[in-house]
């Protein structure tokens, strides 16, 4: 195993242990204000692990931190001051861990299954964003239109809970 | 190529974890914010997933439309629970 390669697996168990400790915050943090800043973390530190896994999805760590950390949990951090009594009442579901477990069981079982007869690919070709951009506007016109739309009505939407109305 | 298997055990991780605090609480924005986590989660599964198939671009189309998706869902459910909390005056579920 290369220097490299070490260094790569070293910060993804490092960035690895910070998202199960934001998402572990996350969950268990009485006030919401601080869960929406550990929700941060989160989302840097799997940005990270993204850019880390290969190098051509590095375009897609940018935009997830610029467009979901950015934007998204600012947002929710920032709005989250106009509420009065934001710590949460703490209930005790005896259940909840148990079912966390099963899904969690259950999502690996169905990769394990998934992936067992799949050779994995050593390396992947070179990312272009001219290749992106063309496969977006050919092939992918009409998502593009949905989202266009979504976004002006949130801006509208944004707008009228400003005024109020 | 070790990579994308722990990506694959980190996003579990990380979706278990979510699904438990989307459970375990009472509170709407907490349930939000672990309902973001568990997306977060998806993401990197995805990446995991792909890095393992092979495909490139694929996995990139689908994230950005799903963050970009992600980003209305946030501002709607926020309006959502800005009603709520006007005619309730908590931020707990009943």
């Amino acid at each position: 195993m290369s220097l490299t390669s070490d260094f790569e697996i070293s910060f993804f168990i490092f960035f690895g242990v910070i998202s199960i400790t934001s998402a572990l915050f996350i969950t268990r943090q009485k006030n919401v204000f601080y869960a929406a800043i550990g929700l941060v973390f989160l989302g840097i530190s799997v940005a990270a692990m993204i850019a880390l896994i290969n190098v051509s999805y590095a375009f897609y760590s940018a935009f997830h931190i610029l467009l979901y950390v950015g934007s998204t949990v600012v947002f929710l951090a920032i709005s989250l001051v106009m509420f009065r009594g934001l710590n949460v009442k703490e209930v005790k579901i005896p259940w909840a861990p148990v079912v966390a477990l099963v899904v969690g069981v259950f999502i690996f079982v169905d990769l394990l299954i998934t992936f067992s007869g799949i050779t994995p690919v050593s390396s992947l070709q070179a990312f272009s964003l001219q290749t992106l951009a063309n496969d977006i506007l050919q092939n992918y016109w009409f998502p593009a239109i949905i989202l266009i739309i979504a976004l002006l009505t949130t801006m509208i939407e944004a707008i009228s809970l400003a005024r109020r109305d | 190529m070790l990579l994308p298997y722990l990506g694959l055990v980190v996003g579990i991780l990380i979706g278990s974890i979510g699904v438990y605090g989307l459970l375990n609480s009472k509170n709407i924005v907490r349930i939000l914010l672990s309902s973001e986590i568990i997306f977060n989660s998806a993401i990197l599964l995805v990446f995991s997933a792909s890095a393992i198939l092979g495909r490139v671009y694929l996995p990139i189309v689908f994230s950005i439309f799903a963050v970009s998706m992600g980003l209305v869902e946030v501002v709607v459910a926020f309006a959502a629970i800005i009603l709520y909390y006007r005619n309730k005056d908590s931020l707990e579920v009943e």
